[in-house]
């Protein structure tokens, strides 16, 4: 799938799906990630928590993703390789539902690549305090600021939606604008094509 | 008892002091140094000086608030060859400019920009509303304005 078409179909997607406020939408998310860190101790239980939540919007995010495209009459071509899947991800998708463009770059051996966003709608007005150390629980173990992946909800929402379409991935938040580069990277490894089918119980004798 | 403040005239007329003040604290303090006034005479002295006429100012500006609907308060204490301006945030958060009597429409345009500051601010979610600001981000963009607006 070339990457113009990808391009113009995320554009016309966008124009039709129902908007929401993007201050609030940024704002519910911080208050969110505010709420887990007040009841979590550790930053990496934090990071998962934020993960799965990402999970669970993935995992119905590509049944809207693939209906709404049949529905509006633009049918996305069936993806040969991963670097087809990455094009539909970032030019389609994520045009699709976040109205932002991302750029993608595929790794060398062609099993992984990577999402480059210059803009986060999620991290609007958020900026990470320059003191030491985070509040916690009382007896938690001590949590650094530079550790938070604030926006580790698109790793999940990547994993979840990709498993759904038998593509097993692993997502890494690698650069973060919040913690001072310049743009936001996710890197997606490719672990295993997954076999279609409906388990060992429903085997045909 | 008499209590003897120094009357330090020339050095305070070229220095504004700007406070933010919370419900307990203050919450944030700059010193602007006018262009071309001496920016290494201010002793010690001079600062508390002008901290304890800021403070005492405080119930005056509590008194203010009551008389008007709008948000910036004027001047609302006048001491020496000083004054002192006020603008209340809708969250009762009070600003406070010490200064040598400038013209009223450029301290109202720097506490409306500082404020459109203050509310970006009061949007990051990991500012929790009446804690002292530590942003350097914020005190940038502040002492930007008030090069802007105030020499």
């Amino acid at each position: 799938m070339s990457k113009s078409v990808a391009a113009a179909s995320g554009h016309a997607l966008w124009a039709k799906m129902p908007k929401a406020n993007a201050e609030l939408f940024a704002l519910t998310y911080g208050s969110l990630v505010t709420e887990l860190i007040r009841d979590y101790d550790s930053i990496e239980e934090i990071n998962e928590q934020l993960e799965k939540m990402g999970y669970s919007i993935g995992v119905r995010c590509v049944d809207e993703f693939l209906a709404k495209s049949e529905q509006h009459g633009m049918t996305v071509p069936t993806c040969q390789n991963l670097k087809d899947t990455a094009e539909v991800v970032a030019k389609t998708g994520f045009r699709m539902f976040l109205g932002i463009s991302c750029d993608v770059t595929m790794a060398p051996d062609g099993n992984a690549f990577s999402l480059f966003m210059y803009e986060n709608p999620l991290a609007l007005f958020v900026e990470l305090p320059k003191t030491n150390d985070m509040p916690t629980a009382a007896g938690g173990a001590t949590k650094k600021w530079e550790d938070l992946k604030y926006s580790n909800l698109y790793c999940g929402i990547l994993r979840g939606s990709l498993e759904q379409i038998n593509l097993r991935v692993s997502c890494e938040y690698i650069r973060d604008v919040l913690q001072g580069e310049e743009v936001n990277e996710i890197r997606v490894t490719l672990r295993e094509v997954l076999q279609d089918g409906a388990g060992d119980d429903y085997k045909e004798e | 008892k008499t209590f003897f403040i120094p009357l330090f005239t020339m050095a305070s007329s070229q220095l504004l002091l700007f406070v933010i003040v919370g419900k307990n604290e203050p919450l944030y303090e700059a010193e602007f140094h006018k262009l071309g006034g001496t920016s290494s005479g201010t002793s010690d002295s001079v600062t508390r000086q002008n901290y304890f006429v800021l403070h005492s100012a405080l119930d005056l500006v509590d008194k203010a608030s009551w008389t008007t609907n709008n948000m910036y308060l004027r001047v609302v204490d006048k001491i020496n060859h000083q004054q002192v301006s006020t603008f209340l945030t809708a969250g009762n958060i009070k600003f406070m400019l010490l200064h040598g009597g400038k013209n009223e429409d450029s301290i109202k345009n720097f506490f409306n920009e500082v404020y459109e500051l203050y509310v970006k601010l009061s949007m990051n979610p990991f500012y929790k509303y009446d804690t002292p600001i530590t942003s350097k981000f914020f005190d940038t963009r502040v002492r930007a304005v008030a090069r802007r607006y105030l020499s």
